[in-house]
């Protein structure tokens, strides 16, 4: 700490110029900083967010079935709960994650009372602050150390067991009342669709980068063709292309609803850019590590699947999580053909002659929203590049 | 056992152009019986790498056949695959599986290729590890291990095919001075086991102790081949001779 003056001076003030641009800019920032919080506080009207707080939220979900979305929600909550637990419990508890706890309660806490949520919401959003820390316990201790382990290959089937139970409850269908995907919204639909995007993009990224390498002239060219037809067009109208032109090719009535199907535009559009940045991965891999496992007798798809996509994806996993945060921002095009993702709610929030002129306060909390959520992926895709780069954590080391 | 069958190679006036039309083999003729150590050699450039990929068809060739434990390798890919089953090759790069363990990198083929029983498999992969002498290092991954063990464990993932020819491409090129002697030893052993084995080198030590037959190859065409004790003490060819003033 005797050292932090020292350390100030020499970045911010080694040189007379230095010391007038670090003293400019500190100024502006402080300048900036303060008319945006005396705005916050002081003159911006926050009510439109707390009247509007449902609609932001889950769209014109039924008021009736909001408890599927509490129950999924509580159910992510445990999971990510369990799943921080599995992978930092070990440690028990590092400064970063008392760091996180401490942010997540304060939220829960700090953030229900100012949006005047009910007092029943409140206590909702506390349990699942609880469900989430006692998932972070649960792991903590050394005697289930072992257990994680031997669950530890079962993880990604859970995760993947709760997102289809988790489109269920939304959707309904099989003993609950249906839900049309046009009335989910906001937050819930913004999330769900690019999760569900990404999903389905993934996997047909990697086809089509498989297949514009393949020896298969027909594989090649069609994959070819729809990388660069896709990438050559602006999503926006791709969007209005899908949405139009569905109703033209399917028999009447028979047509998706609309929401598949500027999902399927969606899902396309970022396979094609995945694909781009798989491609890039696959020629980053050596020749060579082709021949080791062709000289070893292992077949074509063999050696795709088990040495040369492993390493590629690897490679190409910086530039995937670009994509999927582009992705996550291209969604609010979707409000633009007429469906309610965040964006799209809070235009017809906006359009309301009660809340005329609220406009900074919507378009605030959504950028603060959308900030989150990107800097989430951000952060959950460095990780994943940390962990793969050590290569002690690529398997599960045995002690000798 | 007739003739055909105690041959492990049969390579037959094996030519070769490569899409930029340098004409890399013209013509090579070599038989190699079953148990036998052949080492080629040769300055670079000569073709000999080449050919050496040629047996287990890394390589194409234009002329000529190459058959290999019984089959022609020619366009049909179901010989290629039964061939490489059988053919243990060793890179100069070492070439391992960076994303895997190093037991994974062995462990890979037997499962994936002969289908065999994982944990039968582990315990041969164990084996062959103490073998060349890196049991210990069985769970590390190859980025963390020095050239020389790399190149053992390289050795032992062909090994673990249990493969009937090794073919070794200039295995110790690309290692430092003091480890080479570490591979060498390995492939002596291997030698002494019985193993066919085909060996790139320029490690003239080795080609004297454990060679049957000494190839010299230069501009794609076979020199000379003769024993070690009549190819380094008294070459018959004039660019033998050369080629030996070079590198002695």
């Amino acid at each position: 700490m005797k050292r932090l003056p020292l350390t100030l001076r020499r970045q911010l003030f080694a040189t007379p110029t230095d010391g007038i641009i670090t003293v400019g800019l500190l100024t502006l920032l402080s300048w900036a900083g303060w008319g945006v919080l005396n705005w916050a506080i002081n003159s911006a009207q926050w009510l439109v967010v707390r009247a509007n707080a449902a609609a932001l939220t889950i769209g014109r979900y039924p008021e009736a079935q909001e408890w599927r979305l509490w129950l999924l929600l509580g159910m992510l909550t445990s999971l990510a709960g369990l799943s921080w637990g599995r992978l930092r419990g070990a440690s028990g508890w590092p400064l970063n994650d008392r760091i996180a706890a401490g942010l997540l309660v304060a939220l829960a806490v700090g953030v229900p009372p100012l949006l005047a949520f009910g007092a029943i919401n409140q206590m909702r959003l506390l349990f699942l602050l609880l469900l989430l820390l006692l998932g972070r316990l649960a792991f903590s201790h050394r005697f289930s150390q072992a257990s994680s382990k031997r669950f530890g290959d079962w993880w990604a089937l859970i995760w993947g067991v709760a997102y289809l139970f988790g489109l269920w409850l939304i959707a309904g269908g099989l003993g609950l009342p249906g839900v049309r995907p046009s009335d989910w919204g906001g937050l819930l639909f913004t999330l769900l669709i690019t999760s569900l995007t990404l999903l389905l993009a993934l996997p047909l990224g990697v086809i089509l980068a498989l297949g514009r390498r393949s020896s298969l002239p027909l594989f090649r060219y069609i994959s070819v063709g729809i990388i660069e037809l896709i990438r050559g067009a602006p999503l926006i109208t791709l969007l209005f292309l899908g949405q139009n032109l569905v109703g033209f090719l399917a028999p009447n009535g028979l047509a998706p609803d609309r929401v598949w199907r500027a999902t399927g535009v969606l899902t396309v559009f970022a396979a094609a850019y995945l694909a781009e940045a798989i491609r890039g991965g696959l020629n980053a891999i050596p020749r060579a590590q082709f021949e080791a496992a062709r000289s070893l007798g292992l077949s074509s798809v063999h050696t795709m699947a088990l040495v040369v996509l492993p390493q590629a994806l690897k490679v190409a996993l910086p530039a995937m999580g670009g994509q999927c945060i582009s992705l996550l921002q291209d969604t609010t095009l979707l409000s633009i053909i007429g469906l309610f993702d965040l964006l799209g709610i809070a235009r017809s929030v906006l359009a309301n002659p009660d809340w005329l002129g609220r406009y900074a306060e919507v378009y605030l909390l959504l950028a603060v929203l959308y900030w989150c959520s990107c800097a989430a992926l951000s952060l959950g895709s460095r990780a994943l590049e940390k962990r793969l780069a050590s290569p002690g954590l690529q398997s599960n080391p045995k002690p000798q | 056992m007739n003739a055909t069958k105690q041959l492990m190679i049969e390579a037959k006036g094996v030519q070769k152009w490569y899409p930029n039309g340098f004409h890399a083999l013209r013509g090579v003729d070599l038989e190699v019986h079953r148990g036998e150590k052949v080492v080629i050699m040769g300055p670079s450039g000569s073709g000999k790498s080449t050919f050496l990929r040629t047996f287990n068809a890394l390589e194409d060739y234009q002329e000529g056949t190459v058959v290999v434990d019984g089959m022609e390798l020619n366009n049909d890919l179901r010989n290629i695959d039964a061939v490489r089953k059988e053919v243990g090759m060793v890179f100069q790069q070492f070439n391992l599986f960076p994303h895997l363990s190093v037991l994974a990198n062995l462990l890979l083929a037997p499962i994936w290729v002969r289908k065999r029983n994982r944990a039968e498999v582990e315990q041969q992969a164990l084996a062959l590890l103490e073998r060349v002498g890196i049991a210990e290092q069985a769970h590390k991954f190859p980025g963390q291990l020095s050239g020389g063990q790399q190149q053992r464990v390289a050795i032992a993932r062909a090994l673990c095919m249990e493969p009937r020819l090794m073919l070794f491409d200039e295995p110790t090129s690309s290692l430092d001075p003091e480890k080479v002697r570490e591979v060498l030893d390995v492939m002596r052993q291997l030698a002494i086991d019985g193993m066919t084995m085909v060996v790139v080198t320029h490690e003239v030590g080795f080609a004297r102790e454990v060679a049957d037959r000494v190839v010299l190859m230069d501009e794609g065409r076979v020199v000379e081949i003769a024993p070690p004790q009549q190819f380094f003490n008294h070459p018959e060819h004039e660019r033998t001779k050369r080629f030996l003033a070079q590198i002695l």
